[in-house]
């Protein structure tokens, strides 16, 4: 028999493909990429120069360098009471522990929704309701029944995030491949362990892009909650900063929020990358 | 010795014209290949589902050794046209999943995945993500899977469908190594007339409109090759050209094709 050969031809397949993406592609994502950074280049430019020629007043808009100073004193000294990375890490301690929360919740329901119609009929209203409402409306009524605590903004964060991670993970759940259910029923996988070892590994791309976009709402959702009664965190320090008309310290606290979700987008790439290096490439 | 017997089963979509499958009855013994053929359409897919249990038919039953089959089990193992393995699981991984569900400990699992990894020839490769495998490599892995649950029965939907036509030949020799060696009963479904008379030991001939089946034929070819005659000698004989005529005439009823 050749099975000799059979292996050699099958290892021959197994080297990965080279990448041959065309030149003409390469070429227009260099030149996206260059016209990108001298948008960014030509913003900072102009705004140095309105600040140099005192187009605007320094109350209002003061020079990139006094915010970049700005990064330096508070991280150093402190705006009210507190220094740059207690207020980034009050912040930072209330979005994930929000994500936790609803992770620990809106997963299963996602679950439920997915693979019940008794879960989707229970679920879907409630989400449906939810998920269009701004944070801010309900903020108020949080804070009636909860105080204005650490644990209502945690709330308040935590159910902005709920419909995005539960509608991805049902959707991800609606998507798992049938030949991949019943190759695992007809080996003999009970109920749970179909949930378990087949639907919730398949659904965990769909469910990290959930994240992702929970997230950003949560980091959204976090300012706002801040502005009512904390005496810690990045919304708290712009908030303050705006009422005593520290603008420098306004636009760094905006700088701050915008670094932090850039990393955290970067962070979750790779995450996905890591967790999930199948997806897309079966 | 484990008998699959199918008895009158019938499968009615609603809002279809005809029936998916009228009065359908045959049985697998172990070691018997049964092979379905037939066109499009006539139902070899709709009762290899049912047999798998993942199908309740409108009518009949199908029994494993007496027992009314009502569900999926490991007893009646699926191998799909598209392998359906696990991406976020290694090949051993996804071999070794089926041993979990046997409740077989967790250091015998990557000894016998291995071993079985060897069974259809990927000796080494236990350790390769799923992505990285061709077709054919997956579909073995995926027929390793199906046998790491020790099924008396042994279903395949069109395994060797989506394989291009030289890996689809080291492919039937593979699974006839394997029905020899396990000698299990199987029940494959194909489109390849050549592939149902080289491997199976009874062809089983379906037709649309409704689906059912016309005509069971005897055919020795496969156990020629486990006495060690070649494929390509069994290929050659005129008796195989012979009985390829005579099923083309069954399928197609007559029709000049």
């Amino acid at each position: 028999m050749t099975l000799s050969i059979e292996t050699q031809h099958d290892i021959a397949e197994l080297k990965p493909a080279s990448p041959v993406t065309p030149r003409a592609k390469v070429n227009e994502l260099w030149s996206t990429r260059a016209i990108s950074i001298a948008t960014i280049l030509i913003f900072f430019l102009a705004w140095s120069l309105s600040a140099y020629f005192k187009l605007v007043s320094p109350v209002f808009l003061p020079s990139p360098l006094a915010v970049l100073w700005k990064f330096y004193s508070v991280a150093v000294n402190g705006f009210v009471d507190a220094t740059l990375w207690q207020h980034l890490s009050a912040s930072l301690i209330r979005v994930f522990a929000a994500l936790f929360f609803s992770l620990l919740v809106a997963i299963p329901i996602g679950i439920a929704i997915g693979v019940s119609s008794i879960g989707r009929g229970i679920f879907d209203p409630i989400l449906e309701f939810l998920r269009p409402i701004p944070p801010l409306a309900y903020l108020p009524l949080v804070i009636i029944w909860f105080g204005i605590g650490e644990s209502s903004k945690i709330l308040v964060i935590a159910i902005a995030m709920l419909a995005p991670i539960a509608i991805s993970t049902a959707s991800g759940v609606r998507g798992v491949s049938h030949d991949r259910i019943n190759a695992a029923k007809t080996l003999g996988a009970s109920r749970i362990q179909l949930v378990l070892n087949v639907i919730l590994p398949s659904a965990t791309p769909s469910i990290l892009t959930g994240l992702r976009i929970a997230l950003g709402t949560g980091w959204t959702t976090l300012v706002a909650a801040e502005l009512v009664a904390a005496t810690r965190g990045l919304g708290f320090m712009i908030q303050s900063a705006a009422q005593f008309l520290v603008t420098d310290v306004v636009i760094m606290g905006i700088f701050t929020i915008a670094i932090i979700a850039f990393i955290l987008e970067v962070g979750l790439r790779r995450l996905e990358r890591w967790l999930v290096p199948w997806s897309g490439r079966e | 010795m484990p008998h699959l017997a199918v008895e009158n089963i019938s499968v009615h979509y609603s809002g279809q014209q005809w029936p998916a499958l009228v009065h359908a009855s045959t049985s697998v013994k172990s070691g018997e290949f049964v092979v379905l053929v037939g066109r499009s359409g006539c139902g070899k897919t709709t009762l290899l589902n049912v047999v798998a249990g993942l199908m309740k038919p409108t009518d009949g039953t199908v029994r494993v050794d007496g027992k009314l089959v009502t569900h999926p089990g490991a007893d009646r193992a699926l191998v799909f046209q598209n392998d359906a393995l696990f991406p976020w699981l290694n090949a051993r991984e996804n071999v070794a999943f089926a041993l979990k569900l046997r409740g077989i400990s967790r250091k015998e699992r990557g000894e016998i995945a291995d071993r079985l990894l060897g069974l259809v020839k990927l000796d080494g490769f236990g350790d390769k993500s799923i992505w990285e495998l061709s077709g054919g490599m997956r579909q073995r892995v995926g027929l390793a899977r199906a046998l790491a649950a020790q099924p008396a029965f042994l279903l395949m939907d069109e395994p060797l469908g989506a394989l291009d036509a030289l890996t689809r030949e080291r492919m039937q020799t593979l699974l006839l190594d394997i029905w020899v060696e396990s000698k299990t009963g199987v029940l494959m479904v194909t489109h390849g007339i050549d592939e149902a008379l080289l491997l199976a030991t009874r062809i089983v001939i379906l037709a649309p409109g409704p689906g059912r089946i016309v005509r069971e034929i005897e055919v020795g070819f496969g156990r020629r090759y486990a006495k060690g005659e070649t494929v390509r000698s069994i290929k050659a004989d005129p008796a195989f050209a012979r009985a390829r005529a005579e099923i083309e005439d069954s399928i197609f009823d007559g029709e000049t094709v």
